[in-house]
């Protein structure tokens, strides 16, 4: 794993840049290195007879937590309360729970991605150091030097605080149809040019066959074009604070955008999510799809899906400057406001613990974020994820770079630029897009550091 | 009352009432006194929950203030900033178009439809009550179905197209055609309301000019041109007036059909009032927003009540 | 008249009363089709399993039909408690607004205080939305957030309007003479109303009550933005059940129909009197 870890390590030292500190603080995790061992004192039924409430984001990770949740409540006698709701409207309640003062919810899922610097900035999230390195609390199962070094860069703040404990990574790849592949004779691409170009070859109108689909819905679509800009040697945000998504690197991702979505991408691409290209290139009606990993799951089951056993799952192609995938991840978190936070320090070690992080890989709902989840899975009479799955993440895994800005108005970020990339599918001049949606987002950034 | 004069009818007073002898002014001030009161929890309701957050929304509109962090005061410069907000005034323009569109076809595919309404045929009430369902049927039901018919590979509207020998159109996926079909659906939602006030408006015609224009060998368009057509535009105007008020604030529909997209092409007002408040929780920008938006409704709002002014028949 | 050639005359005359028939007919299929055929639609959906859903070209009659999509609504989605609370929310907002409103709407008849309507009007003419920052505010600071309370105050915003404006105008139409009559007699305003004018009110009394019941369950923004996970009403329920299902369409539609049918039962049952009530209201304007 020290490839991973060099890169990941790497990924933190630029974000640190970004956020205009120094030296990284991981040293400062107590027992990071350590196994903590169970001391006499660790009961997981200290708390039982107490309620807490769950906020979740609907999605393959939330449906998993939620199907065990029994088995927590057995566990430890905890009663759980949980709510699954679609993840913009969960952001937005998030913030408005907060602000309030008095949250519903004691845990939250939270994407590290949108929402870290925003809890963080303004300390919605209790800093579970304390928890963590008391014995009595910790399982004995706990054993924090076994997340892996990503999930760790995410759940640890530049300043020493551990907000949160990772759930799960999320590297982008590329799904594709064997079938269509194979029957034109194209070998999947391994660079930018040869994506392109493989999906002009694909893209047969007549047929129905889009060369390739991916996000075109404002706000959601961003993680798409910021894969390219990755690979272009392009990046979000410089060390002074100005926002470099209007350099060349950029406009030339947008280009690519453009050509992808635009000219070989299905009709309506613009109002695309995640669900509606999942539905498509689950009818093998499209040659690659260009997502997260944790979008699997039904691509091999014979009830929804009409291509099972024809999928690939391709890293992400190399781009002119370099070949990154870009990451994503989700942690829980426990509300600051809560009065339960005991209960929910067990829920939160429960939920990211060897047997969720094993089974959430063995459904192919995301990549685990500890580090002895792949082999227990892989030894496993239950695994279902075909072996290519599991070498297109940890190879992913390794190439992997946060494929959004660490600033707080993230949200906004992903609306501005959001609806300059739809326009780029409608046939609109990305230079200008990006160079207009960069002047708009600049001041929101600016303001937003200052406040 | 002939149509256009200006005699000011005493507002409230039902033309057929019998004058009753009235009784000295001292009892009528007691009367009013009276009858204040009855006025009075209603007061109190509506300056709770509507006054006070108007109020609040005017004060919030000069204050720069994100949710999660502290306000600051500043002047008008929210407006300013609007004024010269590329996004904002493009959904002022959305919002015309949107509202145009959404105003002027249900006017004539209802009065087409009351004209209809208006004969005797059998099953006429049972179609009447069909007719209504979309009326009342709940927008955010509606709105899921008809996204679920405006889908490009699985819809059920481009297969109709695809009957008929037509290309699949993009629908609401397409920057130029996602305001038309959202109008679509607005059509089909409100075009009973139009039918039934312009049905009323029928039900109320008197009988004897037709009688007589019909002697006279008028035809069926002249009858409807020369007298069923002003006699019943005061009642068009008020389904204009409360379809204008309506379309301008349209959000159900809007909102979970397109989110305002592609990108921002049937971003209205509202939708963008929605996003400042709620998406990005500028709230002293988002009242502005909503400050220059009532103005906007109130404007099109007495434009209209002017007119109607010129054309009122019935007393108000 | 008689004239040479009167039985041509006749059957020309004939055919076109023939043709002006069937092109009335045709009209009326027009115009009406399209609000039954996307109900029509709507059902069917609901009623699909998950295979005719995802098939090209659309399967109408399913083949066989399932009320699996009901039932997965009602267990996973819990929407029996969101239904429940549309109904607290909705009903109580109407009742208050009745209780409100009607004397209210007595009042501005008989006062002619038609600056009080103007100002209905205005709120009427407000965005819904620009109520709920202020409200939610407020609701934070009293603690009320997530509450069943907020949602019944937030939605009287809709109750009360509708109610008033009803009322004043149906109370405008009935004739003075007997409260005259009443007041000849020594009657004080309260008794003028609740035993004159309160009793012949019960038509507009019920088309404003159903009014402000329909209007008030199909709101969607206000539970959408103010509701927590126990408190949510079902417009706002049955948007969460969209997004993040490949192609659900049969639950969707199903809970769709769930949220949508109550109201059009109400609607088909007292159609008449929505008629009367929304032309009177509208006219009176």
């Amino acid at each position: 794993m020290t490839d991973f870890d060099r890169d990941a390590a790497n990924a933190k030292r630029r974000k640190l840049l970004q956020a205009g500190l120094g030296a990284a603080a991981i040293g400062a995790v107590p027992g990071a290195t350590q196994i903590v061992r169970a001391q006499g004192g660790f009961d997981w039924k200290k708390f039982k007879g107490e309620k807490i409430e769950i906020f979740l984001v609907k999605s393959p990770r939330g449906d998993l937590l939620t199907k065990y949740h029994k088995e927590f409540e057995d566990l430890t006698g905890i009663t759980v309360g949980s709510e699954m709701i679609p993840e913009q409207q969960q952001r937005q309640k998030a913030v408005i729970e907060f602000n309030s003062g008095s949250p519903s919810f004691d845990v939250i899922a939270l994407s590290y991605h949108v929402q870290k610097r925003q809890f963080a900035k303004n300390n919605w999230l209790t800093d579970l150091r304390p928890m963590i390195g008391d014995k009595s609390l910790a399982a004995p199962d706990l054993d924090f030097g076994d997340f892996a070094q990503g999930g760790l860069n995410y759940a640890v703040e530049s300043d020493g605080r551990v907000m949160s404990l990772p759930f799960n990574l999320d590297p982008w790849v590329v799904y594709y149809n064997k079938e269509i592949f194979d029957a034109k004779g194209v070998a999947f691409p391994k660079t930018f040019a040869e994506m392109i170009d493989a999906a002009a070859k694909l893209n047969d109108t007549s047929k129905g066959i889009s060369g390739f689909v991916g996000r075109g819905l404002k706000n959601a679509n961003v993680p798409v074009w910021s894969s390219f800009l990755l690979g272009y040697g392009g990046g979000f945000v410089d060390a002074k604070g100005r926002l470099t998504t209007d350099t060349p690197e950029a406009i030339e991702a947008g280009k690519m955008y453009q050509t992808l979505l635009g000219k070989y991408g299905p009709q309506g691409v613009a109002g695309f999510n995640w669900n509606e290209a999942q539905s498509l290139f689950l009818q093998g009606k499209a040659a690659m799809w260009l997502d997260g990993i944790g979008f699997a799951q039904p691509l091999e089951d014979p009830n929804k899906s009409r291509i099972v056993g024809k999928v690939g799952y391709g890293v992400m192609p190399a781009g002119p400057k370099r070949q990154v995938s870009a990451l994503f991840g989700d942690g829980e978190g426990i509300s600051t406001y809560s009065k339960k936070k005991g209960p929910a320090w067990f829920y939160l070690q429960w939920a990211s613990n060897k047997a969720n992080q094993t089974r959430m890989l063995q459904a192919a709902a995301g990549a685990p974020v500890r580090n002895s989840a792949y082999a227990a899975a892989q030894s496993s009479a239950d695994f279902k994820a075909p072996k290519q799955w599991v070498e297109c993440m940890l190879a992913s895994a390794k190439i992997a770079q946060p494929g959004l800005p660490v600033i707080v108005p993230v949200t906004e970020f992903r609306d501005t630029f959001g609806v300059a990339l739809t326009n780029m599918i409608n046939g609109a001049d990305p230079a200008g897009e990006l160079k207009k949606a960069t002047a708009e987002f600049q001041p929101v950034l600016d303001k937003s550091e200052k406040a | 009352m002939p149509p256009g004069s200006n005699n000011p009818v005493a507002l409230g007073r039902n033309s057929a009432a019998v004058a009753a002898p009235r009784p000295p002014s001292a009892f009528f001030a007691r009367r009013r006194r009276n009858y204040r009161r009855f006025i009075i929890p209603a007061v109190v309701v509506v300056g709770a929950v509507i006054v006070f957050p108007w109020m609040f929304t005017v004060w919030m509109s000069a204050f720069d203030w994100k949710i999660g962090s502290v306000a600051h005061f500043v002047g008008f410069d929210n407006y300013v900033g609007l004024a010269t907000n590329q996004r904002f005034l493009e959904s002022i323009g959305h919002t015309f178009y949107f509202t145009l569109l959404a105003v002027v076809l249900p006017l004539v595919l209802g009065t087409i439809a009351a004209l209809i309404f208006h004969r005797e045929f059998p099953m006429r009430g049972v179609l009447r009550a069909v007719f209504t369902m979309p009326m009342m049927a709940t927008p955010v039901a509606v709105a899921l179905v008809w996204t679920m018919m405006f889908h490009p590979q699985q819809g059920v509207l481009n297969y109709l197209l695809s009957l008929v020998g037509l290309p699949p159109s993009l629908w609401v996926y397409s920057p130029t055609l996602v305001i038309p079909s959202l109008v679509m659906v607005e059509i089909w939602h409100w075009t009973p309301l139009v039918m039934l006030i312009v049905l009323g408006g029928l039900a109320a015609l008197p009988i004897e000019p037709y009688e007589s224009a019909r002697l006279d060998g008028a035809t069926e368009w002249q009858l409807f041109r020369y007298i069923t057509l002003p006699l019943i535009a005061p009642f068009l105007v008020v389904a204009a007036v409360i379809r204008t008020i309506d379309a301008v604030k349209a959000f159900d529909t809007i909102y979970v059909i397109s989110q305002g997209g592609p990108g921002t092409a049937s971003e209205t007002i509202n939708l963008y009032l929605y996003l400042q408040a709620f998406a990005f929780y500028n709230v002293g920008n988002a009242s502005a927003v909503v400050v220059v938006f009532f103005a906007i409704i109130l404007a099109l709002a007495l434009l209209l009540l002017h007119v109607r002014q010129r054309t009122r028949w019935v007393a108000m | 008249m008689e004239r040479p050639g009167a039985s041509r005359q006749s059957t020309r005359a004939r055919a076109r009363r023939i043709a002006r028939r069937t092109g009335f007919w045709f009209s009326v299929a027009v115009i009406v089709s399209p609000a039954i055929l996307v109900f029509l639609w709507m059902l069917s959906l609901s009623l699909k399993n998950e295979i005719d859903n995802l098939a090209y070209p659309p399967v109408f009659i399913p083949d066989p039909p399932t009320l699996k999509n009901y039932v997965q609504v009602f267990t996973e989605n819990a929407m029996g408690l969101y239904f429940w609370n549309s109904v607290v929310v909705s009903g109580c907002a109407t009742l208050i607004a009745l209780a409100v409103g009607v004397p209210a709407g007595y009042g501005i008849a008989r006062l002619q205080a038609h600056r009080f309507t103007v100002l209905i009007l205005i709120a009427r003419m407000t965005p819904a939305l620009s109520y709920l920052i202020p409200l939610f505010t407020v609701f934070q600071f009293l603690g009320l957030n997530n509450t069943l309370t907020a949602l019944v105050i937030t939605h009287l915003v809709i109750t009360v309007p509708i109610v008033v404006y009803v009322m004043a105008g149906y109370f405008e139409t009935l004739p003075k003479e007997l409260e005259e009559a009443a007041l000849i007699d020594g009657g004080s305003a309260w008794t003028l109303f609740r035993y004159v004018a309160l009793p012949l009110a019960r038509p507009g009394i019920v088309v404003g009550t159903i009014l402000a019941f329909i209007f008030s369950w199909n709101n969607f923004v206000f539970g959408a933005v103010l509701a927590g996970r126990a408190t949510r009403t079902l417009p706002a329920a049955v948007y969460n059940v969209l997004t993040f299902e490949q192609l659900a369409w049969g639950p969707l539609a199903a809970a769709a129909i769930v949220v949508t049918l109550p109201v059009l039962l109400l609607t088909v049952v007292i159609q008449k009197e929505i008629v009367a009530g929304l032309t009177a209201g509208g006219v009176k304007a």
